[in-house]
């Protein structure tokens, strides 16, 4: 397999854009990447494009992709359409850097997009609790429910076994909310407080609406080709893809012995870059719930069980800190437009590794950074997609 | 009415028989599931998953109060999580003779097994579903 760096990124800012279309979100994402990446649409090789509800929620239920691309002028090329709940985009990009390791093309993008406010709320929920297991979906399962009860996270579950608090929930959406309010592309800018994140309504006990990602349209593209070509492109720092790690969720009884999927995914994504937890220098996590990034530390290996909150108190991932997590302002304040949001870590992981990122710049650039997304619910107790990118630079 | 396709719940004809869901159990290594599938996701066997009748009873694993709902269902509603003795843990919702209050439902309680409308909505009010309720409390088991 080929090293394959990405050469250029480019992201639509998310939140409510009500007269833009799929196209328009996807077109300002996928030329801000041309541009980044100093190539031009014939350099384009191959293309894969995520997207998770516009067929439900835009009525354009086949060729997304290619309807995308040729409103950008890219054309004539395989376009591999991408859907895998809200690790579309990460699934893009896999596809994306597999083409260019194997050598089957030298220069590929991979796009997400996503076109969530409609008009009809009711329907866009709708349309979100159909990205899991019908049989859940159909008997009224939320995202929102299955991060505070669901077996392979119980928030609610871990209040008790961690004596995990209600504030302690807040911290990971009063930092994020402040990482956010200094990102242009943010859809909430407002830096928040503990005691307004647990006295916003709640959604579904124990999880307020502060500490829940709200709908979002959005886009974001990267361009990826072989590592030795790169100059040719561009004289901005490659940024090497070290690993790219997908797998399914496994189908979980209740005395299941077997480490959890995140972990799993973590490890394998470690293993293949060579590194550890301890090489890092930001990570991009899927905090859909604000809560879930607590879990989601242990399950990277940054913390031991229960521990999560610590990472936050003593501020190691705040943007300041040794590891900052989700400098973007993660999905709770960057904003989760769903197919779009992997490839939106992985925008913010390469301007951070470039220093680009601005007021949010992480002071110690970062050379080891992570991006994690995962998407789904399945009958089997567990997500149908977890994705892990380790980036190098 | 019709039974939600999915839901896998049977209403025996017999009035004197309770309702149950149909799970299959792995002929080959034991594992019980729900709702039945071909494969066992156990030991990976095909064609040794075999009928059984399972979740008359269970014990609640984890539970909350959603206070918005999707399209067809009616807020604040409680979403728990049920282990059946047979092996399964279940997503369910409750039956509505449960008041969606606070304190009213407490992890690790034994429930029971009702089939009642999926929601009292115009979209879902014809369609009949499994729902668990509190086992201790006599309320009249909503049977349509």
């Amino acid at each position: 397999m080929r090293e394959v760096a990405i050469i250029g990124v480019g992201a639509h800012p998310t939140g409510q854009f009500t007269d833009k279309s799929l196209k328009d979100l996807g077109y300002t994402a996928i030329w801000g990447a041309l541009k980044d990446a100093g190539v031009t649409p014939e350099d384009i090789d191959v293309a894969y494009v995520g997207n998770s509800l516009g067929g439900l929620l835009t009525g354009q239920e086949g060729v997304r992709g290619q309807v995308v691309l040729q409103h950008s002028g890219i054309t004539g090329i395989p376009v591999i359409n991408v859907e895998n709940a809200c690790a579309s985009a990460a699934t893009a990009l896999r596809g994306a850097w597999l083409e260019v390791a194997s050598g089957a093309a030298d220069v590929a993008i991979a796009v997400g997009v996503e076109k969530m406010y409609v008009g009809d709320t009711a329907r866009t929920i709708g349309a979100l609790s159909s990205v899991s297991e019908l049989d859940l979906s159909q008997m009224g399962m939320q995202f929102t429910t299955s991060y505070a009860i669901h077996p392979k996270i119980n928030l609610k579950g871990k209040m008790k076994e961690y004596g995990w608090t209600s504030a302690d929930f807040a911290k990971p959406a009063v930092k994020n909310s402040y990482n956010g309010s200094l990102n242009p592309l943010a859809q909430h800018r407002r830096a928040l407080t503990i005691e307004q994140v647990v006295q916003s309504r709640i959604v579904v006990d124990p999880l307020t609406l502060y500490m829940c990602a709200s709908i979002s349209d959005g886009a974001a593209a990267a361009v990826v080709c072989a590592a030795d070509m790169a100059s040719k492109f561009t004289s901005k720092t490659p940024i090497r893809i070290a690993s790219c790690v997908l797998r399914s969720g496994e189908y979980r009884l209740p005395n299941d012995k077997r480490l959890d999927s995140a972990t799993v995914s973590a490890q394998a994504a470690y293993e293949e870059a060579g590194i550890g937890p301890e090489d890092l220098g930001a990570i991009e996590l899927h905090d859909a719930m604000a809560p879930a990034e607590l879990m989601l530390y242990e399950r990277l290996g940054l913390c031991g069980p229960g521990e999560g909150p610590k990472l936050i108190d003593d501020g190691t991932t705040t943007l300041r800190g040794r590891l900052p997590v989700n400098p973007s302002g993660g999905l709770c304040s960057r904003g989760h437009p769903v197919g779009a949001t992997g490839l939106l870590q992985i925008a913010e992981l390469v301007w951070q590794m470039r220093g680009e990122a601005g007021p949010r710049q992480i002071e110690k650039r970062p050379k080891v950074t992570m991006a994690q997304n995962q998407g789904g619910l399945l009958l089997g107790q567990d997500s149908a997609v977890y994705g892990v990118t380790i980036l190098k630079s | 009415m019709n039974l939600l396709h999915s839901s896998g719940v049977v209403m025996p004809t017999d009035p004197k028989q309770t309702p149950y869901l149909l799970g299959g159990k792995c002929s080959n290594c034991g594992t019980v599931v729900f709702p039945k599938m071909p494969v066992c996701p156990k030991c990976r066997r095909n064609g040794t998953v075999e009928d059984i009748e399972i979740g008359r009873k269970g014990r609640l694993f984890s539970h909350t109060i959603a206070r918005f709902a999707p399209k067809g269902f009616k807020a604040p509603f409680f979403q728990i999580f049920v282990d059946l003795p047979e092996g399964p843990r279940i997503f369910s919702l409750v039956g509505a003779e449960c008041p969606v209050e606070d304190g009213v439902l407490e992890d690790g309680m034994e429930m029971r097994l009702v089939v009642e409308s999926l929601a009292d909505t115009p979209e879902n009010k014809d369609t009949l579903t499994y729902k668990y309720v509190p086992a201790a409390k006599s309320g009249k088991p909503r049977h349509a």
